[in-house]
């Protein structure tokens, strides 16, 4: 067993590897950490490479993928490259959940039964609360996608991206996601990090390393601490939690990852609630 | 302008930021921090190359601003006229070493030392071997190694620098200038 193997056996490493597959996307959230939207640099994993990443994870002893962006399902093939990495290990694919009509809701019901969760994000039961942020039209093209994604047999998460001035009312929105065929134990509550498009506006927590979860997070620019790593201010991708360049073999960051853990003083877990 | 981002402290990944803890690192480690795998095994291997070892400081010094004369690297030249001048090496010498004057070597072995810097950082090919002989007699042969490995050593440094463009610390420049080296 290597080190990796133990950390991630004994807890020490989060299990979950993430895959930044994409940067680009149809919608430009205010608070969006990527500063994804239509015409930015795409910054792409090919569906080979990522599931070449997923089957060195796995070899390493890593439990779970979780596969974000810019929004994944701009590229055509993701449900079939996420029916390959759910073959894998367990995966959590996060989508804005405004693309799951005509072709590609068919295409996604590769997904049915498979080890893959989709997880959706809305913010609010209030539909302009949610679309000042997310977009026109964005509140009714989620909950018109959850409930026709649940009814193929795909596995449904709602994910809530808070802001700290303007909470969302959590008990309509809950009853708003069971309705919709979402249990309280898929749904997700963050609040708005001070990274990206959210920096520039002043918006959202400062947070330190230590109070982002350590998961191993691939790009295709290198190999990052957290899936709140990669983000990108001004057109320009963020350093600051850049573990190497080098992602193959995933064996060279996961080592990085584990030394920086190892190495980090005690009591040192955070209590923002960040996932 | 360097020609790559040079990180800050702020975008400074997180094997890097010890290298910021003092304050600015200088445009070297700043351009290597973009590959901070990189950086990890570049600095200890230029600090042991190029810092204090058991070759004296003179010596190492005539190395570096010779070679970096040869390959034309400002920033080394200049960086490195600095670090001669504090290491005792005359305005004359460092001037010299820098192409701008011929000189006499006071100690013994220095001319052979500067004939094998010529021509293992300026030749191409094998290198004489009366020379070799000749340094043979002034060095001993750990002398040699660590010398000639810190000649390649800076002229790796000095194409990286010159083709990056890093630039030249004010402070450095001041200095330059105020003995006339600029
Ligand atoms: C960057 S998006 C990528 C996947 C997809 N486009 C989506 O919106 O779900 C992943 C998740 O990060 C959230 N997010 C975006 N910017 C954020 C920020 N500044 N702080 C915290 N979460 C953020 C989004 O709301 C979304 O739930
Ligand atoms: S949060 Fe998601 S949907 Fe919104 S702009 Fe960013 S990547 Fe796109």
């Amino acid at each position: 067993m290597s080190a990796v193997d133990q950390a991630v056996a004994d807890g020490v490493l989060p299990g979950r590897v993430w895959l930044y597959s994409n940067y680009h996307c149809n919608l430009t959230c205010s608070y969006c950490l990527t500063e994804s939207g239509p015409g930015v640099q795409r910054r792409e994993l090919s569906p080979a490479r990522m599931v070449e990443v997923a089957e060195q994870a796995a070899d390493l002893g890593f439990t779970d993928l979780g596969l974000t962006g810019g929004e994944p399902f701009l590229l055509p093939t993701m449900p079939e490259t996420l029916a390959r990495l759910g073959a894998v290990l367990p995966t959590v694919a996060l989508t804005n959940g405004t693309l799951f009509t005509g072709r590609r809701l068919a295409a996604a019901e590769v997904l049915a039964g498979a080890r893959v969760a989709l997880q959706i994000s809305l913010d609010s039961a209030e539909p302009d609360d949610n679309d000042r942020a997310r977009g026109p039209e964005n509140f009714a093209k989620v909950v018109a996608a959850v409930p026709a994604l649940v009814e193929r047999g795909i596995t449904v998460r709602i994910a809530t991206t808070q802001s700290e001035d303007e909470p969302a009312d959590m008990a309509r929105l809950c009853a708003l996601h069971r309705d919709l065929g979402v249990p309280d134990s898929d749904h997700v509550v963050r609040p708005i990090i001070a990274r990206g498009r959210a920096e520039a506006a002043g918006l959202g927590v400062e947070v330190r390393p230590e109070d982002l979860p350590a998961e191993l997070t691939v790009t295709a620019d290198g190999a990052f601490w957290s899936p709140f790593g990669p983000t990108v201010r001004g057109g320009r991708l963020d350093t600051d939690l850049l573990l190497t360049r080098t992602t193959d073999p995933l064996q060279v960051p996961a080592q990085t990852l584990l030394g920086l853990i190892e190495g980090r003083p005690p009591g040192a877990d955070s209590t923002l609630n960040i996932r | 302008m360097s020609r790559v981002q040079l990180l800050d402290a702020s975008s400074a990944p997180l094997t890097a930021r010890r290298h910021y803890a003092a304050g600015d690192p200088g445009p070297l480690v700043a351009a290597l921090a973009t590959v901070p795998e990189l950086l990890e095994v570049a600095l200890p291997f230029l600090s042991t190359v190029l810092g204090a070892s058991a070759l004296d400081v003179r010596t190492k010094e005539i190395v570096i601003v010779r070679t970096s004369a040869l390959l034309r690297c400002g920033y080394c030249v200049d960086g490195h006229s600095v670090v001669a001048l504090d290491a005792g090496l005359t305005l004359a010498e460092v001037g010299a070493l820098r192409g701008e004057g011929p000189i006499e070597w006071d100690v013994e072995g220095e001319d052979d030392l500067v004939a094998w810097i010529d021509a293992v950082a300026g030749g191409r090919g094998p290198v004489d071997s009366d020379l070799a002989a000749r340094l043979a007699g002034c060095f001993a042969e750990h002398e040699i190694v660590e010398l000639t490995l810190l000649i390649g050593a800076t002229m790796m440094l000095n194409r990286f620098c010159t083709a990056l463009e890093l630039p030249t610390a004010q402070v450095v420049a001041d200095r330059l200038a105020s003995v006339g080296l600029r």
